[in-house]
This record gives C-alpha cells, sequence and structure tokens, in this order.
C-alpha cells in the first residue's frame, strides 16, 4: 500500500437536516499513520462529521472514499455495522457502553464482526465454536490489558469509573480491529492525570497501525498530539494545517473568540 | 459453586420422584406439567423482552399457531408428535419472522402495538376460518402422544411390539419435564455464545450494537424466530397433552401472564423464567381455590395478578433475578481465565 495515499477521502460532504445546514461542503483528507484532531466551537458539526463517516447518517452531498483493506471505495450510505467491518470503528461523546455487561462482554462484543459461528454452533458447543470462542476471550483479554483494565474484567461495565468507561469503549472499538479509529472528545470529563495517560493511549493505538481521528475542546490535548487539524464552524470547513499554522489562523481564532479578537 | 450444582442435581431428581410418591394424584401431576409448558413459554418469551429489549404483548399467537399445527396435523394426516414438533417449531420460526420482518424500524410501544395486534390477528383466524380450524367448536378429541417404536422392535423380534401411548398425566409429566430441561439447556448455551451477546447488546444500546459491528435488524430478527419457534413448540405439546384445542385458550391474557412471569423472575434471566412460572401458576392455582371461597368469581384473580406487578414495580423493579449474561460467567473458559487471572494477581 502507498504510504501517503489517504485512508478515508472526505469530499466535499454536506449534511442538511430540514432547514439547517449541519455540514456544508467539508472535505479533507486522514492520512495513515497521522493523528488527526477536528476542532472547533460547539455545534460546529464535528459530531454530525463523524456519524457521516461512521455511516450513523448518509451524507446529503459529497463522497466518503475509505480505504479498506480490500482496496478504496465508496462509503456514503453504508450502514454503521458495515462500516465496522471494513475498519472504521468509533466511540461516543456521551459514552455507550452495553452497562449492564461485564467488562470483558463489552469487549467481546466488539468482536462480533470478525467472527462468524451461529445458532448450531452455539446449541452443540462444537469444537470450531469452542476455538472461537478461546479466540474471542484472548482477543479481548489482549485489549483490556491494553488500555490497562485487564483486572477490571469481570466488573460490570457501569461500574467504572468515568475514565475507565472511556478507555474500555476505546477497547471495545479496537478489538472490532479497524484501520481508522474515531474518538469523539475522548478527554471530556478526565482529570489531568487520565489526560496525560489518554496521550499515552493514543500513541500506542498509533503503534498498533490504527490512526486515530480526533475531536476534542482541550486545546492543550489536541496541540501536543495532532499532527494534523481540521477546523470546522458553522458546519463549514474554516482551516486546516499543523497545529502552529492553526494557532495563528486569524480565522481560527474568530471563530473560537469572537470577531475582533484577531486583531486584539 | 459445588454446593450449587449438588442442590440443583438434587432438585432435579426430586422433581423427576414425584409422580411416584403415594400423594401425586392426577391433579398435582397436571398442576405440574401446567407449570413447565409454562416454563417453556416463559423461556420462548424472554428472547425478546428479555435478551433483546423488545416489549412482545402477543407471544401467545405463536403457541396458538404451534397448538393448531400440531392439532390440524393430527386430526387430518395421523402424524406422530416427534415428527411434529420440529414442523411446528419451523412453523412458529417462520410466523416469527413474517411478524417481525415489517416490523424491524419500529421500537417501543410501537412494536408493542403491532405484536399485540398480531395474536388478536391469530384468535381471529382460529375463530372465523371455520373450514380450517372449526372455529369456535375447537378441535375436541386430538389423540394422545405416543412412542411408536413397532416398526424397530418388529424387525428385531416379530414378537416385540414397542408401542406406548401416553396415558394419564404421569408420561406427560415426563415429557415435559424433558422439554423444560432441553429447553433451558439451549437457551443457556444461546445466551453464552455470539448470538446471545449480540442479542445484549441491542437491549443495552442499539447504535452502540451496530457500531460495535452488529447487523441489529439480523439478529433481532433471529430473536423472533427462536421465540416464536419456541412458543410454537410448547403449543404442539399442549395440543397433544390437552387433547382438545379452541381459540379462548389463545386469547391475550395468556400473552399477559407469560410476561408476568419473566418480569417477576427478571427480564433476561432464564433462571428467573422458571421461577416465575412456579409462582404465578401455583398461585393462580392457590387462588383458584380461595378467590370462590370469598364470594368472588375465579377470574378475579387477574385482578391479582395486576396487584403483584405494581408491587414488583415498586419493590423489585428488576425481577427477582435481575442478573443478565449469567450463563457466560459459568462457562469453561470464562472460569478457567478468572482462575488464571488471579493466580497473576491482577484480579
Amino acid at each position: 500500500m502507498n504510504a501517503s495515499a489517504p485512508l478515508l477521502k472526505v469530499d466535499g460532504v454536506s449534511k442538511q437536516f430540514g432547514g439547517l445546514m449541519a455540514l456544508s461542503e467539508v472535505s479533507f483528507e486522514v492520512l495513515p499513520g497521522r493523528i488527526t484532531g477536528l476542532i472547533g466551537p460547539n455545534g460546529a458539526g464535528k459530531t454530525t462529521l463523524f456519524n457521516c463517516i461512521a455511516g450513523v447518517y448518509t451524507p446529503t452531498k459529497g463522497r466518503l472514499l475509505f480505504d479498506a483493506a480490500d482496496g478504496a471505495r465508496r462509503t456514503n450510505g453504508f450502514k454503521p455495522e458495515r462500516m465496522t467491518a471494513l475498519g472504521i470503528a468509533r466511540t461516543f461523546q456521551n459514552i455507550r457502553l452495553f452497562s449492564q455487561l461485564t467488562v470483558l462482554d463489552n469487549v467481546r462484543i466488539g468482536r462480533h464482526c470478525r467472527t462468524s459461528q451461529g445458532l448450531f454452533g452455539a446449541i452443540f458447543r462444537t469444537a470450531a465454536q469452542v476455538a472461537e470462542e478461546r479466540r474471542i476471550v484472548d482477543e479481548a483479554m489482549r485489549w483490556l490489558s491494553f488500555v490497562g483494565l485487564e483486572g477490571k474484567a469481570f466488573f460490570q461495565s457501569s461500574a467504572l469509573s468515568y475514565g475507565d468507561q472511556r478507555r474500555l469503549e476505546i477497547a471495545r472499538a479496537l478489538a472490532t480491529g479497524p484501520r481508522l479509529l474515531l474518538l469523539d472528545e475522548p478527554a471530556a470529563g478526565m482529570n489531568p492525570q487520565e489526560t496525560a495517560s489518554l496521550v499515552g493511549l493514543i500513541h500506542a493505538i498509533m503503534k498498533e497501525g490504527v490512526t486515530v481521528v480526533l475531536i476534542e475542546h482541550d486545546m492543550k490535548l489536541v496541540m501536543s498530539i495532532c499532527e494534523h487539524l481540521v477546523v470546522l464552524d458553522h458546519g463549514m470547513k474554516i482551516a486546516e494545517g499543523g497545529p502552529r499554522d492553526i494557532r495563528e489562523n486569524p480565522q481560527v481564532i474568530e471563530a473560537y473568540l469572537g470577531r475582533g479578537a484577531a486583531h486584539a | 459453586m459445588n454446593t450449587k450444582t449438588l442442590l440443583r442435581n438434587a432438585l432435579l431428581l426430586a422433581v423427576l420422584a414425584i409422580p411416584l410418591l403415594p400423594f401425586a394424584g392426577d391433579y398435582l401431576l397436571h398442576v405440574l406439567t401446567l407449570i413447565m409448558v409454562y416454563m417453556v413459554l416463559a423461556m420462548g418469551l424472554n428472547v425478546v423482552p428479555g435478551l433483546c429489549g423488545m416489549l412482545d404483548l402477543g407471544f401467545v399467537g405463536f403457541y396458538g399457531v404451534g397448538a393448531y399445527t400440531c392439532g390440524l396435523l393430527t386430526m387430518n394426516y395421523e402424524l406422530s408428535l416427534w415428527l411434529i414438533l420440529p414442523i411446528a417449531a419451523l412453523n412458529g420460526a417462520v410466523w416469527g419472522i413474517l411478524r417481525g420482518a415489517p416490523t424491524l424500524r419500529l421500537t417501543g410501544d410501537y412494536f408493542a402495538i403491532v405484536t399485540f395486534g398480531f395474536s388478536e390477528l391469530v384468535v381471529l383466524f382460529l375463530t372465523n376460518e371455520i373450514w380450517l380450524t372449526r372455529g369456535p367448536l375447537g378441535l375436541p378429541g386430538i389423540a394422545p402422544a405416543s412412542i411408536d417404536l413397532s416398526w424397530l422392535s418388529k424387525a428385531i423380534n416379530p414378537e416385540w411390539d414397542w408401542y406406548w401411548e401416553f396415558i394419564g398425566e404421569k408420561p406427560y409429566f415426563y415429557m415435559a419435564f424433558v422439554m423444560v430441561v432441553g429447553v433451558f439447556f439451549m437457551m443457556r448455551r444461546i445466551e453464552d455464545s455470539r448470538i446471545g451477546r449480540a442479542w445484549f447488546a441491542i437491549r443495552e444500546d442499539d447504535l452502540a450494537a451496530a457500531s460495535a459491528g452488529i447487523d441489529v435488524q439480523i439478529y433481532k430478527v433471529i430473536a423472533y424466530a427462536v421465540s416464536a419457534a419456541i412458543g410454537a413448540v410448547a403449543g404442539s405439546f399442549l395440543a397433544r397433552w390437552t387433547m382438545f384445542l379452541s381459540p379462548d385458550m389463545f386469547k391475550f391474557w395468556e400473552s399477559f401472564l407469560v410476561l408476568c412471569m419473566i418480569v417477576l423472575g427478571g427480564l433476561g434471566n432464564m433462571t428467573g423464567a422458571l421461577l416465575g412460572s412456579v409462582v404465578l401458576i401455583a398461585m393462580g392455582e392457590l387462588l383458584r381455590e380461595i378467590l370462590p371461597r370469598l364470594g368472588m368469581p375465579a377470574e378475579t384473580r387477574f385482578i391479582v395478578y395486576g396487584l403483584i406487578m405494581v408491587l414488583i414495580m415498586r419493590f423489585k423493579p428488576s425481577g427477582f433475578l435481575p442478573k443478565i449474561a449469567d450463563a457466560a460467567l459459568h462457562n469453561p473458559i470464562i472460569v478457567e481465565l478468572r482462575r488464571s487471572l488471579k493466580a497473576k494477581g491482577v484480579v
């Protein structure tokens, strides 16, 4: 695979809800191995864009091109489970765990799209089914220790601390075997210590060969780990570039601080 | 853990021994068999609201489909029950899919209304399609179940005739027992599998389930099919046990009663479904005795059921056994993992 070929190409994507233009003509590329940050004020359309990429929404206009393991393809209108199978995993802004299930089961469910046993195997516990279940457990435990939750495998997931719940969501997403991981405000509600260890975790994820795109409001975090930033405001891309350029971009400053701030 | 297994086996043996006791008359055996029929129904219904989180108010429809499938095949074609069981299960599953597929986009109350409508349709069909079902006259004189192995015994020795007809309550009691154990065993295994986990995921959060790669619609359809098939199996048993069927045996009240059982036991817990059946049927029989003595018609027991539901919602909203995905914890793979984590000192 050509290393510089984009993993994901967002090409002129618009999303309209009734009279509201949530996204208009947004274009950018996610290169493999480069952490991309998606920033912008509240209501800028960041999560809507994630939902378009992950298949929850179908874009009204534009193209989404994802370089899946078996070649690039246009993914407009694919359902979420199909996007997951192709290799895009995501976490949610407001954590969505299977709260009454154990931590281990949450991650085991992430293996669903990479496994295949059906009713017959389940009822008769065939050798193939047992072997598959064993692999699922091994994989799940690997990702749990990767995020540091190995010791809490049998906790009910709702009993975890907020930071641990975020980590568990990441483990579940990683268990689906993605090439691209979308993190929606992973540091929201975390204390400085948890945020610091999140930075380490994101770098470790990149080392596993998974490319990360993240939405984040914590500018210190964004500026320290993202190599490339895309700034949205009112559904439009207003800037794109390295952290240094973005910090000094007058349009970005205006979007965050209001008109006049850039000239102050 | 070990004492638990011992206790369970002792309980199973005790149940098996009941028909041999001197005081075990037909009435007691009949009630116990009825409890076991409802156990199967409750486990079947539990798949949809319990494992998948979709409120189903029309489960009795599949019970009716199964019962009439069995009744009609017995009366018109004299098929053996052992052949009818898989046919009825398949027919139930087909109706489960036919009901489920068009309603996939419905959630919550809207889905519940459709399920309710479906079971009413089944009753209307059974009542009005007289050419097929004899309508309100019902199907009397369905042959009892039998085990016919004469083809085998005759082949070995022409003198032998291995043919037993089910007479009285005892054989049905044992058959129901086998059915309950079989369905329970099957459900626990499905619950602790890739499919069961997908169902629980849908129950907990369907968007997160889809994002974890689960095709929510397909797994809902599988749940409807499995649930309906189990309901139909219970119906087939009923047909050959009571030897009489009529449309009013499949009224809405039955759905409500079975739903009460799983809510009482704990939605999504198969052991809870068994417990709920024991409690509600035993109580129903007691009330049938007590209420007339208090000068009230036996039907007033439904008021008591309603009262119980109110009390449960108030004091134990998740039922007596609220734990879900319990079977997974007893899977040898998981037991082994726990032990190794403990040995490593991680847990």
